[in-house]
């Protein structure tokens, strides 16, 4: 779905370029791009929506090279949240907002199929649609954006650091929405984000760059474990993986607190009965 | 193009100039500009404010105003062409006057822009309000205001570009060649500037206020900002340039 073929960017005024990038991201994944400020993360992200063209090599998404594909049919198969939901919102109600992004892909004849679709994204995000986005909260600012983004049902979800932010609440119900798009709907979704909580909850593979390069790429719990390659990349692993691989044994399988404390429990249990 | 403003150190005589002559230099340069209608002396603030780019070191952001300023000018010497109806028929509708008048308009754009330019390039914005302050008693909520102007430009321009950014992604074509088409799509972007301006604003105020903005006075200061030679080397040439501006015919 996604094929990165040895892709290099650099910018003209001397911005983080990313150099000899390559790796598949297949239909329905859930993948993260992890590393620190500076690695190429988000340059990645744009260069696969295609707000950017590869200077080296090749990236198609759906078949379609998006060096070489229109603006708006790339928006059919890309939809792009951005970290400031500000910088997406442009019109005076949640209806409209939502609509804008319709009528620049399908075209302003399809009346009667975006005021459908409208309808189903305030139900789905509980909006009257009347609201005006600037007045609301953070979190639903980047949820009108979000209903803005998948308005067009697109094939790929690109997601850069959209917990930004939030509090705890208005993090989940943005990746409950986005997690449900990936298993029921089968969305590829890929994203930048720095919280690694967020990362080892919700994707489930892995990539990681340091220096405008890749440098592992696999499942997100074999990634948080390898402790040379979080050194390498600057990366702090979340506190469940660092707590169960000191730990050491099958604690180390574990990935969120309530499975350790039930292994703690058992080994307890049997400790007490030796 | 965000870096058009921003300041390169260096240590050229223009770097360790006074921000005050600075000013008073660009000013002499803009005044001779508009105080004189002969192409040759327009021509001669021309060369000098290159002269003055590559003195600062500052050769390539010169040429990049003038790259920049080019479609502009094509436009208004074609403006002015069509629409100056003194002087002798040269061809169509063209007079000879009309040329020269489209020449002067031209190179006065240039000569008034690229001093500006080369300012805020060779100056730090903080040293521009610490002079005004310290040298020109200018209040100090005045001065932050001009240099806050200054400053948020390059950001301004960084935030239009995100926005626009953000609603190619939506597939909104901003690389349309119909201009009409491209003004109707740029519209909407409105809103979400304005916003996030009028945010930056409430933020920028409040982080000056916190420090203690409404207590700095022109004796507040740590840097002290003195005359020396090259400064009245300045002085001189503005002088120069103003009489030249005035007594060549």
């Amino acid at each position: 779905m996604i094929l990165a073929e040895h892709v290099s960017y650099s910018y003209g005024g001397g911005g983080q370029s990313v150099s000899d990038l390559s790796f598949r991201i297949g239909k329905g994944e859930f993948a993260a791009i992890l590393g620190e400020n500076g690695a190429g993360k988000t340059t990645t992200v744009k260069l696969i929506d295609g707000l950017l063209k590869p200077t080296e090599g090749r990236m198609t998404v759906n078949g379609l090279d998006t060096a070489k594909t229109k603006v708006s049919e790339r928006a059919r198969q890309v939809g792009f949240l951005f970290q400031n939901p500000d910088r997406q919102i442009c019109r005076n109600t949640v209806r409209d907002e939502i609509a804008f992004g319709l009528r620049a892909v399908w075209g302003k004849k399809e009346k009667d199929r975006i005021d459908e679709r409208v309808g189903e994204l305030l139900d789905l995000f509980t909006f009257t649609g009347d609201e005006e986005p600037f007045s609301l909260s953070r979190g639903q600012r980047q949820q009108v954006a979000l209903a803005s983004t998948l308005a067009v049902k697109p094939a790929v979800l690109i997601l850069d650091e959209p917990t930004t932010g939030l509090d705890y609440r208005e993090c989940t119900r943005i990746m409950e929405f986005i997690r449900t798009l990936n298993e029921k709907e089968g969305t590829t979704v890929v994203m930048v984000c720095h919280d690694m909580e967020v990362v080892l909850d919700y994707a489930r593979r892995a990539l990681v760059m340091a220096g405008g390069r890749l440098l592992a790429d696999g499942p997100v719990r074999e990634i948080f474990r390898d402790e040379v390659l979080m050194e390498r990349a600057s990366l702090l692993p979340p506190q469940i993986i660092r707590i169960g691989g000191r730990l050491g044994g099958t604690f180390a399988e574990a990935d969120d607190a309530e499975t350790l404390a039930s292994l703690v429990a058992d080994e307890a249990e049997r400790r007490r009965g030796a | 193009m965000t870096d058009l403003f921003q300041y390169v150190p260096g240590n050229s005589p223009l770097h360790r100039m006074n921000p005050v002559t600075k000013i008073v230099l660009t000013v002499s340069v803009c005044a001779a500009a508009f105080l004189t209608d002969n192409l040759l002396v327009l021509l001669f603030l021309l060369v000098f404010d290159f002269m003055i780019g590559i003195t600062a070191g500052a050769a390539r952001k010169a040429f990049s105003v003038f790259r920049g300023l080019f479609r502009v000018s094509v436009f208004l010497f074609i403006l002015q062409t069509l629409f100056v109806r003194r002087g002798n028929r040269l061809f169509w509708i063209v007079t000879d006057e009309g040329l020269l008048t489209a020449a002067a308009v031209v190179l006065r754009l240039l000569v008034v822009c690229l001093p500006l330019t080369l300012v805020l390039t060779v100056t730090r914005v903080s040293d521009i309000a610490g002079a005004l302050v310290q040298v020109l008693r200018v209040p100090y909520p005045y001065a932050f205001t001009l240099t806050t102007a200054i400053r948020f430009i390059p950001q301004f321009m960084e935030e239009m570009s995100g926005i626009m950014e953000a609603q190619t992604a939506r597939g909104v074509e901003f690389d349309t060649r119909n201009p009409i088409k491209k003004l109707g799509m740029l519209l909407p972007l409105c809103a979400p500037l304005l916003i996030s301006s009028v945010r930056r604003t409430g933020a920028t105020a409040t982080a000056a206020e916190v420090r203690g903005f409404y207590l700095r006075t022109w004796e507040s200061g740590c840097r002290k900002y003195g005359f020396g030679p090259v400064d009245l080397a300045a002085a001189l040439i503005c002088a120069a340039l103003i009489a030249g501006a005035v007594l060549i015919p």
